[in-house]
């Protein structure tokens, strides 16, 4: 029974795939069981882990991923270095120098993740960026102010479960990454407030409002899904063993970026 | 027979959950798509490091002039959820690269897929696959 099953399913996945292609349309969903339902811990909590990996998309502009809003709001200011970043084909981006994404562009940086669920704190680690992780406190603490912290990657998180959706608020940045791969940047006023929830075992569903008055003129939200990895680990990756990218690296004027060249007198 | 098929359906199901390309820098910034290459040569060097994998082969041009190639892939666990292992090309393998040239005209690519000696065809975990923002 079970060999029968299977081999229907193949064969069902085959001819989709097949009829796909000829038909220039993708595969249907409809040939996937339908996923397992959200996972939950002992107390009933949504489990935002288990056996496997989140397989995190590569989101390379947040423009396509707005929610409600028909465009990123710049002030004048991170528009211009938005075309600039552009016009260098966003050479300079800190992830390219092997520094953490930050912010909600860690979960759009295609290198999986893990959520580790403490009574009271959730660790994220990631893969990618800087083989980095993320705390946020679940203890009913306060947000600290900003200006009581140092600022940092990835700032300073705090979080709750409103139903089944984990809210998290984070402040403390430092101006050191960009939102995005395609140069949107930010301040150190930036807050975030993010909404992560679980509604299949196979999708994690990620939103988060980006509010930054020293960049933007209203606060704007992004989100998408990211596909769960059954069974899948995550692995060891240092990206700053083997950097060639920095050495042959050139600033705007075709100079080595690490290099100190005399610049020619005029 | 049930053995096959599982695995089939297996590689279908890899195939539908792959991860997107391994991203770490600006392909644009280094690479130009509108100048692809496809190089046949010999394996002189694997570096299986972070965050790119690169290789090295020595090409033949036609006038007989050997010229040593740099071939940036994805990372090391990009290329190994696409199927690689660490010794998938060796030092005197011959391969065959599809990918896209350095903007500065230098022997250097990054590479998309990898014919291997054995005739198995691996994709490169390449930058470019997905940067169709930038």
């Amino acid at each position: 029974m079970r060999n029968t099953t299977i081999l229907a399913h193949a064969i069902a996945m085959t001819a989709l795939a097949l009829s796909g292609s000829a038909f220039g349309q993708r595969p249907a969903a409809a040939a996937k069981p339908p996923p397992a339902p959200t996972p939950r811990l002992a107390d009933g909590t949504v489990d935002l882990g288990g056996d496997g990996i989140w397989d995190q998309p590569w989101i390379t502009d947040f423009g396509k991923q707005l929610v409600g809003d028909q465009q990123i709001p710049f002030l004048p200011w991170t528009k211009a270095m938005f075309d600039y970043n552009k016009s260098n084909q966003v050479a300079y981006d800190p992830q390219g120098f092997c520094l953490p994404p930050g912010g909600p562009r860690m979960f759009g940086t295609p290198y999986p993740s893990q959520f580790i669920q403490d009574r009271n704190r959730i660790v994220v680690i990631f893969e990618g960026g800087a083989h980095v992780w993320r705390e946020i406190h679940m203890d009913g603490r306060p947000l600290p102010k900003r200006e009581d912290l140092n600022p940092t990657y990835f700032g300073y998180s705090v979080g709750h479960w409103d139903h089944d959706t984990l809210v998290v608020e984070t402040t403390g940045f430092n101006e050191k990454t960009w939102l995005n791969f395609n140069g949107t940047m930010h301040t150190d006023e930036l807050t975030t407030v993010e909404r992560i929830s679980r509604p299949n075992r196979d999708t994690l569903h990620y939103e988060a409002t980006i509010t930054d008055p020293g960049a933007y003129t209203k606060p704007w939200t992004v989100a998408w899904n990211i596909p769960w990895n059954e069974g899948a680990e995550l692995a060891e990756y240092i990206c700053q063993e083997n950097n060639k990218f920095l050495l042959e690296l050139k600033d705007d004027n075709g100079n080595p970026f690490f290099e100190d060249v005399p610049t020619e007198k005029p | 027979m049930q053995r096959t098929l599982t695995s089939l359906l297996f590689a279908a199901m890899t195939a539908l959950a792959a991860q997107p390309s391994v991203a770490h820098h600006s392909f644009a910034a280094e690479f130009d798509a509108n100048a692809p290459i496809e190089l046949t040569g010999t394996v002189t060097k694997v570096e299986w490091a972070n965050p790119h994998t690169y290789f090295y082969m020595d090409v033949t041009s036609p006038k007989g002039e050997v010229e040593n190639w740099a071939l940036e892939m994805g990372s090391p666990n990009g290329l190994m959820r696409r199927g690689w292992t660490r010794d998938s090309m060796k030092i005197g393998d011959v391969v065959t690269v599809t990918g896209s040239r350095a903007k500065d005209g230098s022997p250097k690519g990054n590479a998309r897929s990898v014919v291997l000696s054995t005739g198995k065809k691996l994709f490169a975990g390449s930058s470019q696959d997905n940067a169709e923002a930038n």
